[in-house]
């Protein structure tokens, strides 16, 4: 891990990024470091920055529609059924076979609330304290800690379905079935499922993206305002957290994390309030693709348990369900949006939490979970791969946004590494040998894309250091179970 | 919440063991039994425990060795420590089904060694040293959140919407994020523009009665502000507040006059400093002292936000506060007149939104996917009609005080004219739900009520075996271990031969298979005993193949029945069990977190009381509410509480 590091020695220490990131002042010190967020326009050395997605679909994949036969067949045949729809940017995807998950013994009875939550982590909980969380940081969340104060939002954590799943299995906390992101050992990291409050998200309550230069004054001094209050809030906190037990001050810890990214993310708000700049113009260069249009569809999710994860759409007489399908489009359009903007340069996206969607458009309504335990039964095996299609079709319409988006010298998607997958082999045995997945992007000219790597030998913790080693990250320890980087997957 | 109480990793059926009991005990006279006693199960322990992990189990799980990443060389220093409950659950459970010592050994322990072993870690909770469990401070939930900015300002609680949905009660995450943080900045400013009043507009309702001074005749500005933050923040903290806290409130103040804004613009920032405290976001203690590690009790206002939050989902009320202020309210007799009084509050409700429908399982109704060509009628307003008998059947059972065998045995329920049409078949004039007395035995509680019916469904029709499943777990609160994996489904089975048996028959026919069998004795019975209704709980007497539903069935101990209503009767008769399982998962829900070790014990201390009165439903909330683990906290960990391991490794 170390060599890659040093490779990119012009990155600042991370613990120096790490202090920064802490006070409200970060941005100007970030300034002087050579981390100018808004760069001069058309600033030749200026290179954009890499971002980082992630997309989960659960129970795994019917393994012999999705692997191609073999590194051949991945660049000239037809792709196999589930990754058809990655056709078109084929040669800008990389698929590597032999990516094994964490074992998880002792927790054998728990496939489905690991299967999300080590996907990121590769990390185990602490089955002692198995009832609360204690897992690991995230690989996003590692990402963020390093490259999120040069944005508004850190990082940006999207779902499709509640995350209220109650299901115990072996005693493990119930949040390990629905989040993947976890700002630390102890925080799972909540994914918004409301595209509205998204895109308010994104662009601060606004209706349209930039602001208005009409009211930027006022809101400025607003903004000032909440974050002088809120530093003064901050000051109670602390005094407050000198009058608790440890693990209280764990809690308020939480609080003054929260209420320092919030100071940040004003401070840039304000900035780009003050420069006009709201969608982050200055960052785009005269070539790059304008801010691309996302239909954000009024409504909200239904029901009152994750299972019931549809889209209900609010117009002028009533309601209606929008297509599955659709709703997962809205998020992947977010993403990319956020992604352009340079809002964020981390995202997560949890397609569907292990209890399992439903798919209607697919003319059936069994949830995913239920078909999954098919055994040899070719109705069920069938259904199951319908549902990874669809869920791999949705990666495929958003990384192909991505490939038609110009920025700098290539595309929005040259400058990203996706990634889509499972954190299950398959979901009839539970097993966790050759977890599928599929990345796209280049990573800014990292990622030896357009292969398929047929037999790799690594853990999931090998895969996620590789992936942040090519996006910039520098790592001071590996993540989870990793011990290497998969250098087969990385250019030169 | 769906299963606080972790009894054992195998199916440890009361049916089972009532039948076999004496058995057991004739063949093991020897093995001397479950410890009912710390004393006991310590001596047993040393004498017993030890050396029989030494002799079978040491070589692949002792001190050095973890061969499937199992090893107790932790566990055996701390035995009666919580964290090791799941670990030797499961050590009891492979040693019990004799699938550990492995068959290749040739040291296997006898029958006597095996029932000793596992008997000793059914009784292990009396090896848990007193524990009221550790406490953190909690942040609110999404609901609570909501309710409580109602209560403090009288704003819709929807006001919190925006915020994640979370799971709540035992599996709840007490976490804070920066998004959470955005969004409660977020909420603060909606909360406080419905509030204040524009510009130029008279002040709202609310605003006024904020505003508990104003400056003139000899009191400044600052004056008048303090007294303000004050009145509001110890509302809104749910405590007295320190001088601390307040000159935070007045600095805000502060800083609205440095930057030219007039007094009642400076108190909006006070009152907006209030809602993104931490003192607001979390029930924090009074206490201005640094805790010294160790139990101690909730300090009076501590318990009235426990005690509130619980029932009511929301903050405490005047009478609650006035009572914690007079430092009355830890007054077991007091606290239990409380309890009362907010259980005949209509704001109980939120102990079924927030408890009851999740321990029937009915909170997943509305999600639920049904197959819309076979059961157009389950539309959303039906599917609310159905909550809104458990919940109302809940609701009675709290507020007239009834036995808890009348979730089993209710001989009257709830309906609207949809719910009695379809599953009554009585016609039930006016609006809304109605309390209607049934005169057919086999309707009646929660057993056979549609809702709960429609929930162990699959989308196309009734599944005997998740309605087993969920009377076992969600009646009984025992623990039905998941089949394993690769288990054919019903579908598989060759339908040229099948086409014309009922689904009983059906399902009956992977019981010839003995390790399904096992279980699937106990539970498929039961669910035999349900299927008279229908995937959404309707009446039937032929099932979807067109063969007579057959409801009869035998329950292990020769207990037989024919119908729902003699089913029913079977189940009440281990109200014990019922009690018992509502109890623990009570106590769960209330203290927010999973019961572990010692809580066991509390568990059975209350379950014995409530039975001496009758098992009546608000006996059994005032015993969890006056239960040690309740009115208690840790600070930090007890003493050779098995923590250390963790500690060592940071």
């Amino acid at each position: 891990m170390r060599k890659t590091t040093t490779k990119n020695s012009w990155l600042i220490d991370r613990r120096t990024c790490l202090k920064g990131l802490g006070a409200a002042l970060a941005l100007p010190l970030l300034e002087s470091m050579g981390w100018a967020e808004t760069p001069a326009k058309g600033a030749a050395a200026w290179k954009p920055p890499v971002r980082l997605g992630f997309m989960y679909m659960p129970h795994g994949v019917i393994m012999d529609r999705f692997w191609p036969k073999d590194a051949e067949a991945f660049r000239g045949a037809p792709l196999p059924p589930i990754i058809a729809s990655l056709a078109p940017v084929r040669d800008r995807c990389l698929m590597v076979k032999g990516i094994s998950g964490i074992p998880i013994a002792p927790f054998n009875g728990g496939p489905h609330a690991l299967e999300l939550s080590t996907w990121l982590t590769a990390t185990l909980p602490d089955a002692d304290r198995r009832a609360s969380i204690h897992i690991g940081i995230s690989a996003d969340q590692i990402a963020a800690n390093y490259v999120g104060g040069m944005t508004a939002l850190p990082s940006l954590e999207l779902a499709t379905m509640p995350q209220t799943h109650k299901e115990n299995q072996e005693g493990l906390n119930e949040n390990y079935y629905s989040h993947c992101s976890y700002r630390s050992p102890t925080q799972p990291v909540p994914a918004e499922v409301n595209p509205g409050a998204v895109f308010r998200r994104l662009f601060q309550g606004r209706d349209q993206g930039p602001a208005k230069n009409a009211d930027a004054q006022n809101l400025s001094t607003d903004a000032a305002l909440d974050r002088s209050l809120l530093d003064l809030v901050l000051g109670g906190a602390k005094d407050l957290r000198g009058r608790l037990g440890r693990a209280d001050q764990q809690k308020i810890d939480e609080y003054l994390d929260g209420v320092r990214a919030l100071e940040r993310r004003i401070a840039s708000i304000e900035r780009r309030q003050r420069d006009g700049d709201q969608a982050g113009d200055a960052r785009r260069r005269d070539g790059d693709s304008p801010l691309i249009e996302v239909a954000i569809p009024d409504g909200d999710v239904k029901g009152r348990s994750p299972e019931a994860s549809q889209f209900v759409r609010r117009s002028g007489d009533g309601e209606t369900e929008i297509k599955r399908s659709e709703y997962m489009q809205v998020m992947c359009d977010l993403t990319v949006l956020a992604f352009q903007a340079d809002i964020t340069r981390v995202s997560t996206y949890i397609g569907s939490t292990p209890n399992g969607a439903s798919y209607p458009e697919l003319g059936f309504s069994d949830q995913h979970h239920s078909q999954t335990h098919y055994g040899t039964d070719q109705v069920k095996i069938d259904k199951v791969a319908k549902i990874n299609t669809l869920n791999v079709e949705q990666f495929a319409y958003m990384v192909q946004k991505m490939a038609n988006l110009k920025e700098g010298a290539g595309t929005l998607l040259d400058n990203s590494i996706m990634m889509w997958g499972s954190g299950l082999e398959n979901g009839d045995k539970h097993e966790r040998n050759n977890l599928p997945f599929v990345i796209a992007g280049k990573g800014g000219g990292t990622v030896n894309t357009g292969r398929f790597i047929t037999n790799v030998k690594g853990n999931q913790g090998d895969l996620l250091g590789t992936l942040l080693t090519a996006a910039g990250i520098p790592l001071d320890r590996p993540i989870g179970i990793g011990t290497k980087v998969i250098t087969e997957m990385l250019v030169g | 919440m769906s299963r606080p109480l972790t009894v054992s990793r195998v199916l440890v059926g009361t049916f089972l063991a009532g039948l076999t009991s004496t058995l057991v005990l004739q063949a093991s006279d020897a093995a001397p039994g479950v410890p009912t006693t710390q004393a006991q199960a310590q001596e047993i322990f040393t004498k017993q425990v030890k050396p029989f992990l030494e002799t079978y189990c040491s070589d692949c799980h002792g001190e050095k060795k973890s061969k499937g990443e199992f090893t107790y060389r932790y566990a055996i220093k701390y035995a009666g420590s919580p964290a090791f409950r799941q670990l030797w659950n499961h050590a009891a459970a492979s040693v019990k089904a004799e699938d550990m010592p492995p068959e290749k050994e040739k040291k296997k322990p006898t029958a006597v060694e095996r029932t000793m072993f596992s008997d000793w870690v059914a009784g292990m909770k009396y090896l848990s040293p007193k524990d009221p469990g550790q406490f953190v401070i909690r942040r609110l939930s999404k609901i609570e959140y909501g309710n409580t900015l109602r209560d403090l300002f009288g704003v819709d609680p929807r006001a919190a919407a925006i915020l994640p949905d979370e799971v709540f009660g035992a599996g709840y995450s007490n976490s804070l994020s920066p998004l959470l943080m955005e969004q409660y900045l977020l909420v603060a400013n909606s909360v406080l523009d419905q509030v204040f009043a524009k510009a130029g507009q008279p002040p709202t309702a609310v605003e006024q009665r904020i505003f508990t001074a104003r400056p003139g005749n000899g009191v400044d500005e600052r004056a008048a502000a303090q007294k303000i933050a004050n009145d509001l923040a110890r509302r809104a903290y749910r405590r007295p507040v320190s001088a601390a806290e307040l000159q935070v409130l007045l600095s805000a103040f502060d800083l609205g006059k440095k930057h030219g804004r007039d007094f009642r613009e400076s108190v909006r920032l006070v009152v907006k400093a209030v809602l993104v405290s931490p003192q607001f976001i979390f029930i924090t203690p009074v206490s201005d002292d640094e805790p010294k590690p160790g139990v101690v009790a909730l300090d009076d206002h501590q318990l009235a936000a426990r005690l509130s939050y619980f029932l009511w989902a929301t903050m405490p009320d005047a009478e609650l506060m006035a009572l914690a202020d007079q430092g009355r309210l830890r007054d077991p007799t007091v606290l239990a007149a409380q309890t009362r009084r907010l259980l005949s509050d209509t704001r109980s409700r939120a102990l079924f939104d927030g408890f009851g429908a999740q321990w029937l399982g009915i909170d997943k109704l509305a999600g639920k996917t049904f197959d819309p060509d076979k059961f157009p009628e389950m539309t959303p307003s039906l599917r609310q009609s159905m909550y809104d008998e458990a919940r109302l059947l809940f609701d009675s059972i709290v507020r007239e005080d009834r036995s808890v065998r009348t979730f089993v045995e209710a001989d009257y329920t709830f309906a609207d004219a949809k719910l009695g049409a379809l599953f009554y078949g009585m016609k039930i004039d006016g609006e809304g739900m109605q309390r209607v007395k049934l005169t057919n035995a086999n309707r009646g509680g929660i057993l056979t009520m549609p809702g709960v019916l429609a929930t162990t469904s699959f989308p196309n029709r009734t599944s005997p075996v998740n309605r087993g499943v969920w009377v076992l777990e969600h009646v009984l609160g025992e623990h039905v271990p998941p089949a394993p994996a690769n288990v054919p489904a019903l579908e598989k089975q060759d339908q040229s031969k099948v086409a014309t048996l009922t689904l009983r028959q059906r399902t009956e026919l992977h019981r010839t298979d003995p390790v399904c069998n096992n279980c699937h004795k106990i539970l498929d019975p039961i669910g035999f005993g349900l299927e008279n209704f229908d995937a959404i709980g309707r009446w039937r007497e032929r099932d979807e193949s067109g063969g007579a539903v057959d409801a009869s069935g035998e329950l292990p101990g020769k207990q037989r029945f024919s119908t729902p209503q003699e089913l029913k009767r079977i189940i009440v008769a281990r109200l014990d069990d019922l009690c018992h399982n509502l109890t623990g998962r009570m106590l769960a829900y209330a203290l927010c977190r999973q019961l572990e070790g010692y809580d066991e014990i509390v568990v059975d201390g209350l379950v014995s009381n409530i039975a001496k009165d009758g098992h009546r439903m608000q006996n059994l909330v005032v015993a969890v509410v006056t239960s040690y683990p309740f009115m208690n906290r840790r600070i930090g960990d007890l003493p050779g509480a098995g923590n250390e391991k963790n500690d060592n490794k940071k």
